[in-house]
């Protein structure tokens, strides 16, 4: 088996040893779920003229229960793994494993994301059906393109966090950088609310930006707000922005390792 | 000796450390200051020798490792490890060797065992029935079956080393680095790492660079020892020969059968007395034979004990 797959499988395993934590996540997250729906459907009805064209409130509704599901999927409000490892100095043993740093923190994380995906994004998606009602891709090919865009968001989101977590090669501690990483996170990638009820100009900006298709990307074209062309551009920006921060990633991880080897730990 | 397996020549490592600023300045203005943790260090280590490499802390031993597994890149010199530059070809350098640090676990912390080293075996590419063959020789000789199915967080200290060792030569590597490897182990267990070491030496002729602040471990080991000192070679050959050459002097103890006012003897001074006990030192230009005759000559004795210089001792002497 290859090496990648096997990390993979084995962090998969894993997640599902921590019942008590999973089940308290998923707990949270369904009840967050239900207030934020809860305060989307009260702005609804209070003023349903204020909605944008097009964007009705099974939409929303849908946008706000899928952010609330994707949450273990992209874990962007805290992953600690690598700065931890960064600060306690465990990185010096996986530089003396003959496998690339970043594939062997990626496969970990893919088996950590396929556990949540279904330890709390299936099970919080099943739990809103029954008490919402909720949309889903029109077609199969609109299913597809979702498919595809919510792999990416995982990319996105992995590439992002190795990001910040090794700018602990420069400060003794990269508590701080994760921090201001999970708040930028929180607000640019359209996690607290759908990007459609922006204002036109701000959305414009965040749908170009790599944060965007780490949730509002694949939560717009699950719920169709995205569709056909308009969908696949944005999953085409997602794609553009795996490429350039994966790259980044390495450049970045490259030169921390040089001040490592030059300047020891 | 025929093609080494590691090759230093002249390595140097400095390192820029911040000084504190002194007085009132502003905060993000910092004096750098240079220090060489490694000083122009040449040594060669041929196929299957077990070498200990000792020093006081902060001598350079931990740099120097680091260096040989690529961990840090060297300021100046050449080093070569089985042919290879060890950061210029981490991976392929990495994948030759094993490393085992005291006090640092290398497996998952939350899988058992066995499944970390399913894992490794996967990452090293081990061909399975080399991995199944290994796993056995290893569960043996280690007693891994006392724990293999416990996750690396529920091991003791000496359980942990013991996987970690297992862990470091599943993938057959020709070197192995050892640092402290029995550090805060009991007696039993340091005994158990030292067989599994020396078997793996002699069975499988593993190279093993081993450095320990325990000289039983360099004692049971070790040939030969390397000492630095302030980054630089103290000393470099038989381990024999060490306390020889910078062991001092040593001592004779003599118990009289009778209660003497004065006792003296040529060729050794007199380092203590209690009631009939006395202790002479001696250094190596006489024998202990020689001190003895003129010692009877004079006196009656009753008992007599020649003490060596340990290495402890030749070592306090020597930082």
């Amino acid at each position: 088996m290859n090496a990648y797959l096997a990390l993979a499988r084995a962090s998969l395993a894993r997640q599902f040893r921590y019942r008590g934590a999973n089940l308290a996540g998923l707990i949270t997250n369904f009840f967050f779920g239900v207030i934020r729906v809860s305060v989307m459907v009260a702005l609804y009805n209070a003023n349903p003229a204020a909605a944008p064209a097009g964007y009705d409130l099974a939409k929303a509704v849908t946008y706000l229960a899928c952010a609330q599901a994707i949450i273990g999927w992209v874990a962007l409000w805290g992953w600690w793994d690598l700065v931890r490892a960064l600060k306690g100095g465990e990185v010096v043993a996986d530089l003396q494993r003959p496998i690339d740093f970043f594939g062997l923190w990626a496969a970990q994380d893919f088996g950590r994301a396929i556990a949540q995906l279904f330890l709390r994004a299936i099970p919080i998606m099943l739990a809103f059906a029954l008490v919402y009602p909720l949309v889903g891709p029109a077609d199969i090919g609109q299913l597809l393109i979702f498919i595809l865009s919510f792999a990416l968001a995982w990319f996105l989101s992995f590439t992002w966090r190795f990001l910040f977590s090794i700018l602990g090669f420069w400060v003794t501690d990269g508590t701080g950088f994760a921090r201001l990483a999970i708040f930028s996170a929180t607000f640019f990638t359209g996690f607290l609310m759908p990007l459609s009820l922006f204002p036109d100009a701000l959305a414009g900006v965040l749908r170009w930006l790599p944060f965007a298709g780490m949730v509002a990307t694949p939560l717009d074209v699950f719920s169709n707000a995205l569709r056909g062309p308009e969908a696949l551009v944005a999953v085409a920006v997602q794609a553009f922005w795996a490429l350039a921060l994966y790259a980044l990633a390495q450049a970045t991880f490259t030169a921390g390792v040089r001040r490592l080897t030059t300047q020891g730990g | 000796m025929t093609q080494p397996i590691i090759a230093l020549e002249n390595l140097t490592k400095t390192f820029r450390v911040a000084l504190k600023p002194e007085g009132r300045s502003l905060p993000w203005a910092r004096t750098w200051k240079t220090v060489t943790a490694v000083d122009a260090i040449s040594l060669a280590i041929g196929r299957g020798e077990v070498v200990g490499y000792l020093g006081p802390n902060g001598a350079g031993k931990s740099t120097t490792i680091k260096m040989m597994t690529g961990i840090l890149t060297p300021t100046a010199g050449t080093l070569r490890v089985a042919g290879r530059v060890p950061w210029r070809e981490r991976r392929q350098h990495v994948a030759g060797i094993g490393v085992v640090f005291g006090q640092r676990n290398t497996l998952w912390w939350d899988l058992p065992v066995q499944e970390s080293l399913d894992l490794l075996r996967h990452v090293y590419r081990v061909p399975p029935a080399r991995f199944a063959e290994n796993l056995t020789r290893f569960r043996a000789l280690l007693d891994l079956d006392e724990f293999r199915f416990k996750p690396a967080r529920d091991l003791s200290l000496g359980q942990l080393m013991r996987a970690n060792l297992a862990a470091a030569l599943m993938h057959d590597p020709g070197l192995l680095f050892l640092d402290e490897p029995t550090i805060g182990l009991d007696v039993v267990a340091k005994d158990r790492i030292r067989a599994f070491i020396r078997e793996i030496n002699r069975e499988r002729g593993v190279t093993v660079l081993l450095t320990t602040h325990d000289l039983s471990d360099i004692e049971q080991l070790c040939e030969r020892v390397i000492v630095i000192d302030h980054g630089r070679t103290r000393y470099d050959g038989a381990l024999s020969e060490l306390v020889e050459r910078y062991g001092g002097d040593r001592a004779l103890q003599v118990d009289f059968a009778d209660d003497y006012a004065e006792v003296a003897v040529e060729g050794a001074t007199l380092e203590s007395r209690e009631g009939r006990r006395a202790v002479f030192r001696f250094g190596r230009g006489v024998t202990a034979a020689a001190l003895i005759g003129r010692l009877s000559e004079r006196y009656t004795l009753a008992d007599l004990t020649v003490r060596e210089p340990d290495i402890e001792d030749t070592l306090r002497r020597m930082y």
